[in-house]
């Protein structure tokens, strides 16, 4: 078992309900594991074993769930807060890109302080259906495996877009 | 008739120029060999008054990726015949009344995301006058769950009579999904436990960051 504090706190908080967006998003990759029904969106991340994805799985509930000192995100009635997270060990860059930023690179960029290899970064969005992938070392477009929901990219190669949809502020309970 | 004018004139101006605004926005960011086929498409959406952004996403996002002009072209030729499919299957729903450009937009995604069009035409019939992209995005979610298309859409239209709109439709798909997850249930015992819990299927919670993504 690993000493590493955030995985700890991570299991720590597994412990108690999460909240059912974040657990139905770590369970759904929990559950994607032993599955190979998306071959042209596996990655070689998604055949570890059994325990580390558990730990994955773990510090990426972790990521979700506590405070990242970065409060200045207030999203307005018509907006949401979108969480990237992405495990890219060794990668040099990372970035998000979207129809919610035409597609145009250099303008979300996320981040792994503690270069554990797991990338995140957060962003107001407008309310709404978002589609984007993202981008490893500035040229390897990656399908976000955490996203859910996925469509076709219509440019007939198979691949995939991660889906993202953003519920207004408004309406949360 | 200065009103009638006034309309005339938005139309005859308005059109090309929404195209020019749509064409302006993929210059340097798409090949140049495919921006006549591109503005052609515009262009046409514009004259058929069909949303233009999603073809201007696409081509936006092809070039980016960097894909080939030929299949880029096609991806935003793909993405025009979706929208034509898809104002046919509001014009069905809502016979007579106006098509907003964002309904339209909304079945089109529905349909790249495989939603079957005598689903989609189902939804938008039991709901004619709400905006559709909440309940489809919740009946695309059960299908790619492997949920039988039909029987989602009855959960679906039961959670929209018991008053549940929005958002809230999605949380209907998602509670269908733990329920089938909890194990030792088949989709058709699952659906049949949320509908049981209608209205009251359970909401997101909200992280202490704030609202998330869903």
């Amino acid at each position: 078992m690993s000493d590493d504090p955030r995985l700890i706190a991570a299991i720590e908080l597994l412990k108690t309900p999460p909240p059912v967006s974040v657990a139905e998003r770590v369970m759904e990759e929990i559950r994607r594991l032993p599955h190979t029904e998306r071959p042209t969106r596996r990655t070689p991340w998604l055949t570890w074993p059994r325990g580390v994805a558990l730990a994955l799985a773990a510090g990426l509930a972790a990521i979700l769930l506590l405070p990242s000192g970065n409060n200045s995100l207030t999203p307005g009635a018509a907006e949401g807060i979108a969480q990237f997270v992405g495990h890219f060990p060794g990668a040099r860059s990372v970035e998000v890109v979207g129809s919610f930023n035409n597609w145009s690179r250099g303008m979300l960029h996320l981040r792994d302080d503690n270069h554990d290899g797991i990338w995140h970064g957060d962003a107001v969005l407008p309310a709404g259906q978002h589609e984007y992938m993202f981008v490893v070392d500035g040229d390897r477009w990656v399908t976000d495996p955490l996203a859910g929901r996925f469509v076709q990219d219509g440019f007939g190669a198979g691949q995939e877009n991660s889906l993202l949809i953003v519920r207004p502020a408004a309406a949360q309970p | 008739m200065t009103r009638l004018l006034v309309l005339v004139l938005a139309f005859a101006v308005g059109g090309p120029l929404a195209a020019q605004r749509g064409s302006s926005r993929l210059a340097g960011r798409v090949p140049a060999a495919a921006l006549p086929a591109i503005d052609s498409m515009i262009a046409a959406a514009v004259a058929e008054g069909l949303p233009t952004e999603p073809l201007v996403q696409k081509a936006l996002e092809g070039g980016a990726k960097g894909i080939p002009t030929d299949r880029l072209v096609n991806g935003v030729r793909r993405g025009l015949l979706q929208l034509r499919q898809a104002r046919i299957l509001v014009g069905r729903a809502v016979p007579g009344q106006p098509q907003p450009e964002g309904h339209v937009a909304a079945v089109a995604a529905a349909l790249a995301r495989g939603l079957p069009p005598s689903i989609v035409e189902r939804l938008l019939t039991a709901a004619p006058n709400e905006a559709p992209a909440p309940v489809l995005h919740a009946a695309a979610d059960l299908v790619a769950h492997r949920f039988d298309a039909d029987a989602a859409t009855d959960l679906l239209v039961e959670a929209h009579n018991k008053g549940l709109r929005g958002v809230r439709l999605l949380d209907v798909a998602a509670a269908a999904d733990h329920e089938l997850q909890r194990g030792g249930r088949t989709p058709s015992d699952a659906l049949a436990r949320v509908r049981a819990m209608l209205p009251d299927v359970p909401a997101p919670a909200v992280t202490r960051r704030g609202p998330t993504g869903s």
